[in-house]
């Protein structure tokens, strides 16, 4: 498929609201004064004497990094599952994925014998599979008359019940209640390069799968039959874009914690500017999403200044009306 | 027959509420507990000032938000209706916490209005948004679920960038009854004692209101008026409730549920029974938070959830109008 101007003006002005939105969260709402002399400083003659440049390489640039990757994580994540269910309301948050990692994170960091021993991305990987399982089979996904707001509905008492299981297991385990709401809201407060280090690698292979499998994808919204007598493997598909979104939403929520509603709110404005295509949608959804989670960090850096909110409560606040009104809009579930 | 059960729950809340003031970090005898009762003494501040006043506590808080879910859904017919589905228990959290966070020393009375305008804005809200979409119960249970989402991230927000003492927050979140005393026990009684009444009068007019609005109409009752006031009375128990406990989830849910299956449809024993199992399961969780691991407290509401939102999937598996 050729891509028109329309395409082509829509990835720049993408791109220079990413760049604008990425210097702004580098200088803003810093209890140092920082500029823009200081991150062209820091690019081209970097300087370890200077303290604002100092701040610009062990806080500010990881974090940016970090906020850039998951978001571009949730973003695609969310899309490959509302192609993959067919339900405008799906995504890694509200189906259950993020609460099954961050439950099993819970359990592993407090001890439970099993989990203590693996590394926090599998378990992670692990809860975030399990939930999501749960809730795809108790959802009725693959009964005969399935119906997408039984999926969700379901998402959301899972959700209910991992969260209760979460908090008990915290509380029981000890009193760090304060920093454990902190972190099960979401929040890239203390990312340095040891965090980045840990999410780019799996991000990356997540991101490179569901790369490959957007042409299927495409193929796949024709129908079952139309993608099968196109030769398309659909559950090979399927099971490749869920190891991608387990991948992509398990490595985010084992660096940040949970964050909600990008995986839902970002696809749907994706699909607002460009077409269905998978191959268009897949990166102006990464793009939107890191945008959205760079602002929303920014903001969170900034609504209270200078404590910090929790990157998560402020998605939430955003995509708490938006999904509102998806669910009042759309009269086809 | 109706009475019978409806007795015999009486009896069992009764048989609980005594077994729960034995269980807690300390242990005591039955002879130490009824002397205490009787005539304070040693473990005065254990029995009579903190076990007694929670318990106290526990049953009218369950039975204010059993009694309100099952108004709620006697007037809406909808089985996934409850006031924190709706975003009710969500709303007046909401007002409360922001009350509390920005006027910290406010009286009692200014609290409860508080919780109560937050319920009733949540509310009026979410009945809007029913009235100009005509939604399915099932997405009016949707939209409830994303209304309430969003009022308890304020919550979240609210607490964490104001920090207020821990315990505080958690009775907000999650809904606890730990750290209540005797202030707030008269408190939900009297709202109990002033709505039962109401709740009573209303019992045989929902009936008639599930036969359809024509017929309730020549039966000599208006509906719409009929509607609201049982939606204030449940709004009132509701927001009472949270103002005084937090936000305790899926009681609201569950108690009439539980009542249905045990006495029909009939809203003569179903208000009561609601109110009597919401009293009893509420008890259950308090008791079960503070002795799982003494001397360590969990939320009630953490533990009304891991029981009740396997019950909302079970709902949601049995529901045939898909």
């Amino acid at each position: 498929m050729p891509l028109s101007i329309r395409y082509i003006l829509l990835f720049v002005c993408a791109f220079i609201l990413l760049i604008f939105s990425f210097s702004y969260s580098l200088i803003a709402w810093s209890s140092f004064p920082l500029d823009l002399s200081h991150i062209s400083a820091y690019l081209f003659n970097f300087d370890s004497q200077s303290i604002e440049q100092q701040i610009l390489a062990t806080t500010r640039i990881p974090r940016l990094l970090v906020a850039i990757l998951i978001g571009t994580n949730l973003a695609v994540a969310g899309v490959l599952m509302q192609g993959l269910t067919r339900n405008p309301l799906a995504s890694p948050s509200i189906l259950g994925i993020n609460s099954g990692a961050a439950c099993f994170m819970a359990l592993a960091s407090i001890g439970v014998n099993v989990l203590g021993e693996v590394s926090s991305l599998v378990s992670a990987s692990v809860g975030g599979l399990i939930s999501g399982a749960l809730v795809i089979f108790l959802g009725g996904f693959f009964s005969a008359r399935s119906n997408p707001l039984k999926l969700i509905l379901a998402g959301i008492a899972i959700n209910a019940l991992l969260i209760g299981i979460t908090r008990a297991a915290i509380i029981l385990a000890d009193d760090r209640a304060y920093s454990v709401i902190t972190w099960l809201s979401g929040s890239l407060a203390s990312m340095d390069w040891q965090q980045w280090q840990q999410l780019w690698p799996t991000s990356l292979i997540g991101l490179a799968i569901a790369i490959y499998v957007a042409k299927n994808l495409n193929l796949l919204a024709l129908g079952n039959e139309v993608a099968t007598s196109l030769g398309i493997n659909i559950s090979f598909t399927r099971f490749l874009s869920c190891m991608a979104i387990i991948l992509l939403t398990a490595s985010s929520v084992a660096v940040v914690g949970p964050i909600g509603f990008v995986g839902l709110i970002v696809p749907h404005i994706a699909r607002g500017l460009v077409s269905n295509n998978y191959l268009l949608l897949l990166p102006i959804s990464a793009l939107l999403g890191s945008c959205l989670i760079v602002w929303a960090d920014a903001l969170s850096r900034g609504i209270a200044f200078p404590a910090e909110t929790p990157v998560g409560v402020i998605t939430a606040l955003i995509g708490a009306p938006f999904f509102v009104f998806l669910s009042i809009r759309n009269k086809a579930l | 027959m109706s009475r019978l059960k409806l007795t015999s729950l009486l009896l069992i809340l009764l048989l609980i509420s005594v077994g729960s003031l034995f269980i807690g970090a300390s242990t005591l005898s039955g002879q130490q507990i009824i002397d205490t009762l009787l005539h304070s003494g040693e473990y005065d501040f254990i029995v009579n000032q903190y076990r007694l006043p929670r318990l106290l506590l526990a049953i009218g808080v369950g039975a204010g938000l059993g009694l309100s879910g099952s108004l709620i859904q006697g007037v809406i017919r909808n089985p996934l209706a409850s006031p924190d589905l709706m975003g009710i228990s969500a709303g007046a959290g909401l007002a409360a916490t922001s009350l509390l966070v920005f006027y910290a020393a406010a009286p009692v009375y200014l609290l409860l209005l508080t919780a109560l305008s937050g319920g009733l804005i949540a509310a009026t809200i979410i009945l809007f948004i029913a009235y100009k979409t005509k939604p399915t119960p099932i997405r009016l249970a949707l939209i409830g679920i994303a209304i309430s989402t969003f009022l308890s991230s304020g919550i979240d927000f609210l607490i964490i960038v104001n920090p207020v003492e821990m315990n505080t927050a958690m009775v907000w979140l999650t809904g606890s009854l730990w750290g209540r005393n005797w202030t707030q026990v008269p408190i939900i009684w009297a709202t109990l004692a002033v709505v039962l009444p109401f709740a009573f009068w209303l019992a045989w007019r929902l009936d008639v209101m599930g036969l359809g609005e024509d017929c309730a109409t020549s039966l000599g009752i208006r509906p719409s008026r009929l509607q609201l006031i049982a939606l204030l009375t449940a709004v009132i128990l509701a927001s009472i409730s949270v103002a005084v406990a937090g936000t305790i989830a899926f009681i609201g849910l569950l108690a009439p549920h539980l009542a249905r299956m045990l006495f029909g449809h009939d809203h003569k024993y179903l208000i009561p029974a609601s109110a009597l199992l919401g009293a009893l399961m509420l008890i259950i969780a308090d008791t079960l938070a503070r002795g799982l691991q003494p001397p360590l407290e969990l939320p009630a509401g953490v533990l009304t959830s891991l029981i009740g939102a396997p019950y909302f999937i079970f709902l949601l598996q049995r529901y045939k109008a898909w």
